[in-house]
């Protein structure tokens, strides 16, 4: 038996900078992943080469028993494995319906569109609210809304986030992770990128330390660190 | 009074043609960012195929109007996948697509003279007669032109708005990367982009052929002028560019009548150097 998804020793870069060295980590089926470490050590870069926006240069990536690490970015979207991008301003001159609508593009998402929509205006009454506002008029948090609901047009099989909470109040960042709390518990499984250790143990089963473009520590529920030793992780050992 | 009416029917006529080539010009600069050179050479291509087929072959106007669309359609297509698509990404892609394309426009010019030859040509008319209007006396094709420009626009308008595929062409000229996120193929949205240009070149020169001399440098004049129009419109609305183009036609009219036509393109590049200077955007254009 192969696993949900897997990825094995994938190392990619930009041109001639490598960010990624042999990255491995793997989700069995219904389960959540975390990836947290410093910013600029290669999670956003992770995704994007899972995504299939940038080329891995060596490894695998296997998802669901397909190997799609050739595969080209529509084809691993309609396979199911869905990636919301960082806070980003998506398509600024397009109202937040349209854009929603747009969403479910490809052959496997179109059949569900309706159904899609009212499910994800549940999960976001103000996306709803602001169904016929052009999207460069939302907030911060809203755009960030826009972003998951997007994904969720996909008809994810997988969802991957990428910081979601980025620059959001505290406030908005509960709001936020009770709805991608909802969506874990809606039977879809997450691959969820923060830099809040608290948030992601609350919300996944496991996580991966990325550092320098590698996985440096796996930790789950049994091994789970402490305040001190997350301090650690973050900012390293005050002594040298 | 009558000189001013018919003035401004001229200009409409003028209009109808600046807002068919330029919305082309519009809707694959707003999803590639390219400004395509070749647009002029697309609309005289369609025009000869639609001679080719229509008169050498004797199939009727109407199968003309189509071959020539759609032998446009195809070459825009190939013209992007060739010499659009490999500069993607480069720093400089824009530059580099200036001289593909005008690269493009010289080849099909150059072999629209060896297929079709130096000799004059031009089309039969869509409908045969004349038209008044407040009295002023247009060619019924002519007519024909001024009713079909705004309705097409309107139509690609809708496109762009209502169907999926029209939003996808907007949302990957707004965000490539999150487009291809939510599972858009953005190698086919660019084709479809180009395709769709070149085909209302295509028909656009497949109209003019009636009223206008069929030769391969027929598509220069329409592209110098759509290009003043899409910098008085500013790149990118829709709306803004088929403002501008009817604007730019009546204002031509007007200046034929005034400074006469040997000043004309004068004044007009004059007036677009004046637009630049004050609203780098275009008249129309937003405060981006």
């Amino acid at each position: 038996m192969s696993r949900f998804f897997e990825i094995s020793g994938v190392s990619a870069g930009y041109g001639p900078i490598t960010v990624l060295r042999g990255v491995s980590l793997h989700l069995e089926a219904g389960e959540c992943i975390g990836l947290f470490g410093p910013n600029g050590h290669g999670k956003t870069t992770l995704l994007k080469t899972i995504s299939g926006l940038i080329r891995s240069t060596s490894g695998e990536i296997a998802f669901d028993g397909n190997d799609i690490t050739h595969a080209r970015p529509p084809e691993i979207v309609n396979s199911g494995l869905v990636q919301s991008p960082q806070g980003n301003v998506l398509f600024g001159d397009m109202r937040v319906q349209e854009i929603l609508e747009l969403s479910a593009f490809s052959k496997r998402a179109r059949p569900e569109r309706a159904a899609n929509l009212a499910s994800v205006f549940e999960l976001f009454p103000r996306l709803d609210e602001r169904r016929n506002q052009k999207a460069k008029t939302l907030s911060g948090g809203e755009r960030q809304m826009l972003s998951i609901g997007c994904a969720l047009m996909c008809a994810p099989r997988l969802l991957m986030l990428d910081e979601p909470t980025l620059g959001l109040s505290p406030k908005l960042k509960q709001e936020l992770a009770a709805a991608i709390g909802k969506i874990a518990e809606g039977g879809v499984p997450l691959i969820l990128v923060e830099q809040d250790i608290e948030f992601l143990m609350a919300l996944t089963d496991r996580l991966y330390l990325i550092e320098h473009g590698e996985v440096v520590r796996e930790i789950d529920r049994a091994n789970s660190p402490d305040h001190d030793e997350v301090m650690k992780l973050y900012f390293g050992e005050a002594m040298h | 009074m009558e000189t001013l009416i018919a003035t401004l029917v001229s200009g409409l006529v003028l209009g109808s043609l600046y807002a068919l080539m330029a919305s082309g010009l519009s809707v694959v600069w707003t999803t590639l960012g390219v400004f395509n050179f070749a647009h002029g050479a697309l609309m005289m291509i369609g025009a000869f195929v639609a001679w080719t087929v229509s008169e050498a072959l004797g199939l009727g106007l109407l199968t003309g109007i189509a071959a020539g669309t759609a032998s446009a359609a195809i070459i825009g297509v190939v013209i992007e996948r060739l010499l659009v698509r490999p500069f993607y990404g480069n720093r400089n892609m824009l530059l580099i697509t200036v001289m593909t394309t005008l690269a493009a426009m010289i080849i099909m010019e150059k072999s629209a003279l060896i297929i079709w030859g130096a000799r004059l040509k031009q089309l039969p008319r869509l409908i045969e007669g004349e038209v008044s209007i407040l009295g002023a006396t247009i060619s019924a094709h002519e007519a024909v032109m001024i009713m079909l420009a705004p309705l097409l626009l309107l139509a690609l308008w809708q496109f762009t708005v209502r169907s999926t595929a029209g939003r996808s062409l907007r949302a990957v000229g707004q965000n490539q990367e999150s487009a291809a996120l939510i599972g858009i193929d953005v190698p086919v949205a660019f084709a479809l982009a180009f395709g769709l240009s070149a085909a209302l070149a295509g028909l656009t020169g497949s109209l003019l052929g009636s009223i206008r001399f069929i030769t391969p440098v027929m598509g220069a004049e329409p592209l110098v002028k759509a290009m003043i129009v899409v910098i008085f419109g500013g790149l990118g609305s829709l709306g803004a560019t088929a403002g501008a183009a009817y604007l730019i036609g009546f204002i031509e009219a007007l200046l034929i009548l005034w400074v006469g036509l040997y000043w004309t393109p004068f004044m007009l590049f004059l007036l677009m150097i004046v637009v630049l200077v004050f609203r780098p955007n275009g008249i129309f254009g937003g405060k981006e």
